[in-house]
């Protein structure tokens, strides 16, 4: 009996510091990833502004050349941009907002950055899409400060979370 | 020979947004075969030409002459075909937005209407596009069969040679097909052919997409593709000993000068000219310049009266005499 306990106790702690570690991950993960999207941007950026390559080109150009842990979007975004025929960039971009949610952690705002790089990439000359990448990564940059404080603010909440309400059960439960 | 035609207008469709795309598929297809234009212009119906009229086109594709039938363009549809032409990247067309129009694969040349913004070095691009001109570019191989008896030498070189016509009268079908007969040297030539440098300031006779020839310009021809014929003609002379130079749509002194450079290295020249008559000619002041000093020794009249490209006339340089189906 007192084993069966023991087991069905360490089964509750191990559950819920599991859920704590897994909520508290999506913080630092949001981060790590809002760095990755930012080299892509500039990525984007030199494929643009001093390559001139045609955008399909330089989506693809992203996949390799980014971590793929992110960069798996750009390819998204061309496939998608070639199969639609439909000459709607921005279509395109909103079509991947469902990875960026449920795999890189983005929130609204992050997801909001993004589909403005939809609305401009590839409308406009060169001068002006340099000025536009120059407004996104100062945008992105501010994201990422915001990334940073919300990590060091809840990471650690929700780790301690999931111990302390493993051990609260197992107390009530006992 | 038509089911090529009809090829090269389904694959000038995919260029074409979505929903105009679903209607231009059910034009009929013996109208497919000869469409020489599509002409979008925002709030206007969309409007195709070919034989030297236009039609709108009616929402199942078939052709009308009323326009209340015909299918209005939104400004959206402009915006999106505009992305497809550009491949989604008006970044790496700036140089070409600059000269109003974009060369696609396949030759087509886009034509392009909108508000014209100025910076310090001229026109730096073209916003807020109002309108499209889709030129769907047929080559007719063979074209200029019946003219190079007249054009050839009896030196074993050819004459300076102009060719004249109204527009959409099959001027530069005509040129390119001679630059690829001279260049290859299939006819009458016994293969021997002449090493021809292009200057296709308006990239319309070699359609160059991301440096390849979208056309059959022959196998001894090099091409200086969107260069003013000034600049091209000294670049061709200094290094690239060509025996044939050939340009498209002469007019201004400049042209007329870099002709008597081109002649001063022994080269020949095949030009063509906007025109009717040699009288149309002779008032262009520049072109009355080279009518005078007997530079061309050939003048080839193009009109459309029994279809596009019919040869009109072929007059002496020297005389002025019609030399068309005599001896030479």
């Amino acid at each position: 009996m007192r084993l069966a306990k023991l087991i069905g106790s360490l089964l509750v702690l191990c559950s819920t510091t599991w859920i704590g570690f897994y909520q508290g991950k999506k913080y630092s993960n949001r981060l790590k990833n809002l760095i990755h999207m930012e080299q892509c941007f500039k990525i984007l950026e030199t494929e643009i502004v001093y390559g001139a390559t045609p955008l399909p080109e330089a989506l693809n150009n992203i996949y390799k050349k980014g971590n793929k842990r992110v960069s798996f979007v750009f390819r998204d975004i061309r496939n998608h941009l070639i199969s639609s025929g439909k000459g709607d960039v921005f279509y395109s971009f909103h079509s991947v907002i469902e990875p960026l949610k449920d795999e890189l952690n983005f929130i609204e705002e992050d997801i909001e950055i993004f589909l403005s790089l939809g609305r401009v990439v590839g409308s406009s000359n060169r001068q002006d899409q340099e000025k536009n990448f120059k407004l996104l990564l100062n945008q992105i940059g501010f994201l990422q400060e915001d990334a940073k404080v919300e990590r060091d603010k809840h990471e650690k909440m929700f780790k301690n979370l999931g111990i302390l309400t493993g051990l609260a059960i197992i107390i009530i439960l006992l | 020979m038509g089911e090529k035609d009809i090829r090269t207008y389904n694959s000038v469709l995919g260029y074409i947004c979505l929903d105009l795309r679903n209607i231009l598929k059910y034009v009929p297809i013996q109208y497919k075969r000869v469409v020489e234009e599509i002409r979008l212009r925002s709030g206007s119906p969309m409007n195709i030409c070919f034989q030297g009229r236009d039609y709108f086109i009616a929402k199942d594709g078939n052709l009308t002459d009323e326009y209340k039938d015909g299918i209005l363009v939104e400004k959206r549809y402009i915006d999106e075909t505009f992305q497809l032409i550009s491949n989604y990247s008006i970044y790496a067309f700036e140089e070409e937005m600059k000269n109003g129009f974009i060369t696609l694969r396949g030759g087509h040349r886009v034509g392009i209407g909108g508000k014209v913004l100025y910076g310090a070095n001229g026109i730096e691009s073209i916003k807020n596009i109002s309108s499209l001109n889709i030129r769907i570019a047929r080559q007719k191989i063979g074209a200029s069969n019946r003219i190079i008896e007249y054009v050839l030498d009896s030196s074993g070189t050819i004459y300076n040679t102009l060719i004249i016509s109204p527009p959409q009268c099959g001027k530069t079908t005509i040129l390119r097909d001679l630059i690829r007969n001279l260049s290859n040297g299939t006819y009458n030539l016994k293969g021997r052919g002449f090493k021809v440098g292009v200057i296709d300031e308006r990239s319309e006779i070699a359609g160059m997409y991301n440096g390849i020839s979208q056309h059959n310009i022959g196998l001894r021809t090099d091409v200086l593709d969107g260069c003013n014929k000034q600049d091209g003609t000294i670049m061709f002379l200094r290094a690239m000993s060509p025996d044939i130079i050939a340009m498209d749509e002469i007019g201004s002194i400049a042209d007329v000068e870099s002709i008597h450079e081109i002649l001063k290295a022994g080269v020949k020249v095949i030009a063509t000219v906007h025109g009717d008559t040699m009288e149309d000619l002779i008032s262009k002041r520049s072109l009355n310049l080279l009518i005078k000093d007997r530079i061309f020794k050939r003048y080839i009249f193009l009109n459309n009266s029994r279809g596009v490209g019919t040869i009109g006339d072929i007059v002496e340089g020297d005389t002025f005499t019609s030399i068309i189906n005599k001896k030479r």
